[in-house]
């Protein structure tokens, strides 16, 4: 790895991590661009079990004018900051991906809203409980096996059925910001779980460009169009800051990044990354972050150090303060503040 | 007969087809695993919320 200088902290890059970060745009594109179309249009047959995002803009959503984004990171088990929430009585609005809602419900704290957005055909309907899950499915994908993020999820079977059972008592009470470009099965999963459901497009270009395919989405449907930020995580935040208006929006479980020493096995993309090279030549995919708050190194692929240049450049138009309550990873730099949750609780519940 | 299979007349007009060159298969094989690389969605600069896009 070599020492990198385009960042004022201590940065090493893989060979190929910096390459494949400045591609990042179109890798996506390639991913999610018709994907999300073709959802789109086949979801036009499901809009009216929901209303349209527009229904929360600025409504009161929470107590007084502060978020809580919660995330799925390695930080939230290592961390486990529920506890310390529910002990402050926290009033404010909890807003979390749907890949957090079986950590918040466990801990008996039911989000306000919840977001989803990744077009995935069967992937993301497994943090919401997938009825039809079954051990031959299992044996065609490890994603969840493998991940370092909610590790309940590696005991699959009976998390699935820890899921399904939360949401069939609390489901019906939450919220969620549905994308239209969200796959068959999440959305049939919501409808079916009864969850109130408000319906937006993500962004996927500039909707002012020419043949704007943002726009195409629109005109489908004539929903607003939110820039998702590149991951579900940063959509949350959007939601907190731009449809919800909060002013002081703190983060949870956004690491961006795993702990220094993960093996790569355990990460997020390894499945592409073990297309392209050896187990031991997995160096040259990745960034190693020092963060000086909590004065350790953290490690991110491509994908990862993608989501957090683009989020600190929403972070720069944000109309509200933000405090990473992360207590890791790399989401650092102004204009976020880096406090503990103790702390963003101490000042934020009274 | 190879010389046959070639022609045995020069054209009037010299014929400039374009090579394309065929996408090799680990460049293929790239593409395709770095799709699996992509982010959930995509990323729009300077941009927040569209409530209502106008024609």
């Amino acid at each position: 790895m070599d020492s990198s200088e385009f960042s004022k902290f201590p940065i090493q890059a893989g060979q190929d991590a910096k390459e494949i970060m400045s591609n990042m745009d179109k890798i996506t594109w390639d991913r999610i661009g018709s994907l999300s179309l073709e959802n789109t249009r086949r979801n036009q047959q499901y809009l009216h079990h929901g209303k349209s995002l527009a229904n929360l803009h600025g409504q009161p959503i929470g107590e007084e004018d502060t978020a809580l984004i919660v995330a799925s990171g390695p930080s939230i088990k290592i961390q486990n900051p529920a506890p310390i929430i529910s002990s402050f009585g926290y009033k404010g609005a909890i807003l979390c991906t749907e890949s957090a809602i079986r950590y918040l419900l466990i801990h008996d704290i039911i989000p306000d809203l919840v977001v989803t957005v990744d077009p995935h055909p069967h992937r993301i309907v497994r943090w919401l409980g997938d009825p039809s899950l079954t051990k031959e499915k299992l044996t065609e994908d490890d994603y969840f096996r493998r991940q370092d993020m909610d590790t309940s999820f590696a005991q699959e079977i009976s998390t699935n059925t820890k899921i399904i059972e939360l949401l069939q008592e609390y489901g019906k009470q939450i919220k969620i910001a549905m994308s239209t470009t969200s796959s068959q099965a999440v959305v049939e999963r919501v409808i079916e779980i009864g969850m109130e459901i408000y319906w937006w497009n993500p962004m996927l270009d500039d909707p002012d460009d020419e043949n704007s395919m943002t726009r195409e989405l629109h005109d489908i449907n004539g929903l607003p169009c939110v820039n998702a930020g590149g991951n579900v995580g940063a959509a949350a935040f959007m939601m907190a800051d731009a449809v919800l208006e909060k002013k002081h929006v703190g983060l949870l479980g956004m690491d961006y990044s795993y702990f220094d020493g993960t093996p790569y096995r355990n990460t997020q993309h390894y499945e592409a990354m073990v297309q392209l090279k050896k187990d031991e030549d997995m160096d040259a995919f990745f960034f190693r972050i020092h963060n000086p708050y909590v004065n350790k190194w953290f490690i991110a692929d491509p994908a990862y150090m993608w989501y957090r240049e683009s989020f600190m450049e929403i972070a720069q138009d944000a109309d509200c303060m933000i405090y990473n309550c992360t207590e890791g990873g790399i989401l650092f730099e102004d204009p976020i503040e880096f406090i503990t949750i103790q702390k963003f609780m101490e000042k934020f519940s009274s | 007969m190879s010389s046959i299979m070639k022609g045995n007349y020069d054209l009037n007009k010299k014929v400039e087809g374009k090579k394309e060159e065929p996408e090799k298969l680990e460049d293929k094989f790239e593409k395709e695993a770095l799709k699996h690389f992509g982010g959930s969605m995509a990323f729009v600069k300077k941009k927040k919320v569209e409530w209502n896009l106008k024609k």
